[in-house]
């Protein structure tokens, strides 16, 4: 409050001037052409999905696969969404932090604009998966619907990297270290999600602080991961049938005798229920769990990012 | 635990041998304390002063020591994970160091006049060549190369007689009231002067330049002005201290930047309805804030196409937004670094009326120009400022455009830069004389005002 001539005057607060920056950013969503990431964020999508999508949610491998890419595919949207939205304007926020901007105010109204993006890169890539026809389970495992469960993961992991990204923004001061620094978090992320390469020993450790581990996971548990058929041991088998034993091939005859009287889904049904994954089953506190876990994350990311803007009065002219 | 004797010989044999050739070119180099040279770190701090080249010496003189001592713990670490980690990092280290002594051994060959093929001894034993530039009597620093110069830059004010501060200005509750005792950083250690004893008060309704040649503090000075880093100093704006008051009378300030910092992508008049909405009173209704936007757009002359993108604009046109977003806030205090720069004469002169203008509706408008002649008839006062023979920023000069001239016996205000500028600069290197000359025109003035 600012007392002159004998008149108290109070100047628009925190939350008064992140809907003065969110009507901005919005306005940016056109004039900028923000737009593009939805359409660019499809294609990624589209091209993962029609890849990797088939058995996504039908066999283990496939959900194992197929989860590990779609999480990238959120991590990559959710980085390339706000790398650089900070770095670029950086002098810009110098100046108006010194006529009185509130630094939690500019990285609030980021964080909205950014949900708001978030949300619409959800919906497209839901709408991808249903195209490709994925096979979503039905029954939600926190939510009702599954599709609602994933629709919630994909948004929380996307979020969670879009906050990670924005941190990284309000900390580099040029858009060129940001787009250096990036393809490390990227590779970071996907090398620790624990889901996809085996890690040991502090690597094993270091996956509870990647987003892709918890939005992979979360993923896993709500396509029932642990409940579907495992196709690899089959495989292996397969590759293995023509082993000749006194003159004969008894692996063959096995697998062909178990194939013709049905038994072949029984099979991949039971080696699966010998490889589940404690992370993924499919319980409603496990898939709440994940989620808090990315929720955690990147309200920590949020955090960083308001401490790291905080000095920008330091930047040298 | 087994001491590994090789390792702790080869890095004290390498020690010795660059010490050794660092002392040997020391005396060349103008070094204050040779001994310097043998020890570790602190060595290449001495060369960075010397050669100029602070940044990598710095640089060096920090992994000088990390490598040392991580080769010497390396040789007490037994064998295994830690030991290989540790002779990854040091072989790292050691590449790093090998890449920044090139680049200060070519700096010393630069500095001596020496060919490039020099380099080739250096990678063979990069204390060879040293050696020979020290002990060799043919090789001598070139005369044209200033080096410790730059480095003491600012670390001593100019002793000027007469200049000490026995005749500070009285601080006034009207207008802005400017009590500047110094503004110094810490350096590495070094006090460093930016400016010192800069004492005036500036009417309102006045239009001041800032005038000073480059490296002479004007952005520090605004700075320091402004409350954006804050100095030793009182600054008044109407009775309110600035630093003290800061999250009050920030909002009693307009800064207009050299660089148009707003983003092209948003339409003028949101631009400047956001700046508006940002930095108005809260107590100002929708009706008021379009009005005075109107007003400031009208003033500027912004009104047409002000619902076209600000990328769309003109040099001239941005600038006229930049000021504007300032202006709409209706500030007591108006500081524009550079409004005219980049601009043709027609345009600039168009602006800086509109700035008269605002001037004359009560306000006091600042302005750091360096093409200041074009306009000067419309300035109330000249602030010109000096860099002292220290490298220090100093009053040397506070009035009227015309007493100005008189004081400088100069016609125009870029021939009063040119006449305090340094030689090097092109100038006539007169800073000193004008700062003593000022201190007693301005000790003359206030005897006259108390009589």
């Amino acid at each position: 409050m600012t007392e002159i001539r004998g008149e108290s005057l109070r100047y628009k607060g925190r939350a008064a001037q992140t809907g003065i920056y969110l009507k901005k950013f919005l306005r940016m969503f056109v004039y900028q052409s923000d737009w593009k990431v939805l359409p660019i964020g499809a294609i990624i999508a589209a091209v993962v999905t029609f890849v990797v999508g088939a058995n996504m949610f039908v066999t283990q491998e496939g959900t194992d696969m197929g989860t590990f890419a779609l999480v990238c595919v959120c991590v990559w949207n959710g980085f390339f969404n706000s790398i650089q939205v900070v770095c670029r304007e950086r002098d810009i926020v110098k100046r108006e932090h010194r006529a009185g901007l509130h630094i939690t105010s500019y990285v609030a109204a980021h964080m909205l604009y950014q949900l708001i993006l978030c949300l619409l890169q959800t919906m497209v890539t839901l709408l991808i998966l249903k195209i490709a026809g994925v096979k979503i389970p039905v029954q939600g495992t926190f939510m009702p619907w599954g599709i609602l469960d994933a629709g919630i993961t994909i948004l929380i992991t996307t979020y969670a990297a879009d906050m990670m990204a924005l941190m990284v923004s309000c900390i580099v001061r040029t858009t060129t270290t940001a787009m250096t620094v990036m393809p490390f978090l990227l590779i970071f992320q996907l090398v620790f999600s624990g889901g996809f390469f085996q890690l040991s020993g502090i690597a094993d450790k270091v996956k509870y602080v990647t987003i892709s581990h918890w939005g992979m996971n979360s993923l896993c548990a709500i396509g029932r991961y642990n409940e579907l058929p495992m196709v690899s041991l089959w495989n292996t088998l397969v590759g293995f049938k023509d082993i000749e034993l006194f003159g004969k091939k008894p692996l063959k005859e096995i697998l062909v005798y178990t194939e013709q009287n049905g038994y072949r889904d029984a099979f991949l049904q039971w080696s699966g229920s010998y490889h589940t994954n404690n992370a993924y089953v499919s319980t409603a506190e496990n898939v709440g769990f994940n989620w808090a876990a990315l929720l955690v994350l990147l309200v920590i990311f949020a955090a960083a990012a308001v401490i790291a803007l905080k000095f920008v009065d330091r930047d040298k002219r | 635990m087994q001491l590994h004797w090789t390792t702790i010989v080869t890095v004290l044999f390498e020690w010795l041998l660059f010490s050794a050739a660092l002392r040997s070119i020391s005396g060349k180099l103008g070094w204050k304390k040779p001994w310097d040279a043998w020890i570790p770190g602190l060595r290449f701090f001495a060369l960075g002063r010397s050669i100029a080249l602070n940044r990598e010496c710095r640089f060096c003189g920090i992994m000088d020591v990390v490598f040392l001592l991580g080769a010497l713990s390396k040789s007490v670490v037994p064998k295994g994970r830690v030991n290989a980690a540790l002779s990854l990092t040091v072989l790292i280290l050691f590449l790093y160091l090998f890449l920044y002594r090139i680049r200060i051994f070519l700096r010393i060959l630069e500095i001596f006049g020496l060919r490039k093929q020099w380099l080739l001894l250096f990678l063979i034993a990069n204390w060879l060549p040293l050696l020979l530039i020290g002990f060799g009597k043919q090789y001598q620093p070139r005369d044209d190369i200033q080096m410790e110069e730059s480095w003491m830059a600012g670390t001593k004010p100019a002793q000027i007689p007469g200049t000490a501060r026995s005749h500070p200005e009285a601080l006034s509750s009207e207008g802005l009231s400017i009590n500047i005792r110094e503004r110094t950083v810490k350096e590495y250690g070094k006090k460093r002067y930016l400016l010192k004893d800069i004492s005036l008060n500036i009417p309102n309704q006045s239009m001041v330049l800032l005038l000073g040649g480059s490296g002479a503090g004007k952005t520090t000075l605004i700075n320091a002005i402004l409350g954006y880093e804050k100095a030793d100093a009182s600054v008044l704006l109407n009775g309110s201290d600035v630093y003290r008051d800061y999250d009050s009378v920030k909002h009693r300030i307009g800064f207009v930047p050299q660089k148009n910092l707003m983003r092209g992508k948003d339409s003028v008049i949101r631009t400047i309805d956001d700046a508006a909405q940002m930095r108005l009173p809260k107590n100002i209704t929708k009706e008021e804030s379009s009005s005075k936007i109107a007003e400031v757009l009208d003033l500027l002359g912004l009104s047409a196409g002000s619902e076209g993108l600000v990328e769309k604009k003109s040099g001239g046109q941005l600038r006229r937004i930049s000021i504007a977003m300032e202006l709409v806030t209706d500030p007591e205090l108006f500081v524009l670094d550079e409004p005219d720069s980049g601009l043709d004469g027609a345009i600039a002169r168009e602006i800086f009326r509109k700035l008269r203008q605002v001037a004359d509706e009560g306000r006091i408008v600042i302005v750091v120009s360096h093409t200041p002649d074009r306009v000067i008839d419309l300035f109330d006062k000249v602030i010109v400022l000096a860099r002292d023979s220290g490298r220090v920023g100093r009053l040397a000069f506070y009035g009227s455009p015309e007493e100005a001239r008189a004081f400088f016996g100069k016609e125009t205000m870029e021939d009063i830069v040119m006449s305090i500028n340094r030689e090097d600069e092109g100038g006539e290197g007169r800073a000193d004389e004008m700062i003593k000359k000022y201190t007693d025109f301005a000790a003359g003035q206030k005897e006259g005002a108390a009589s």
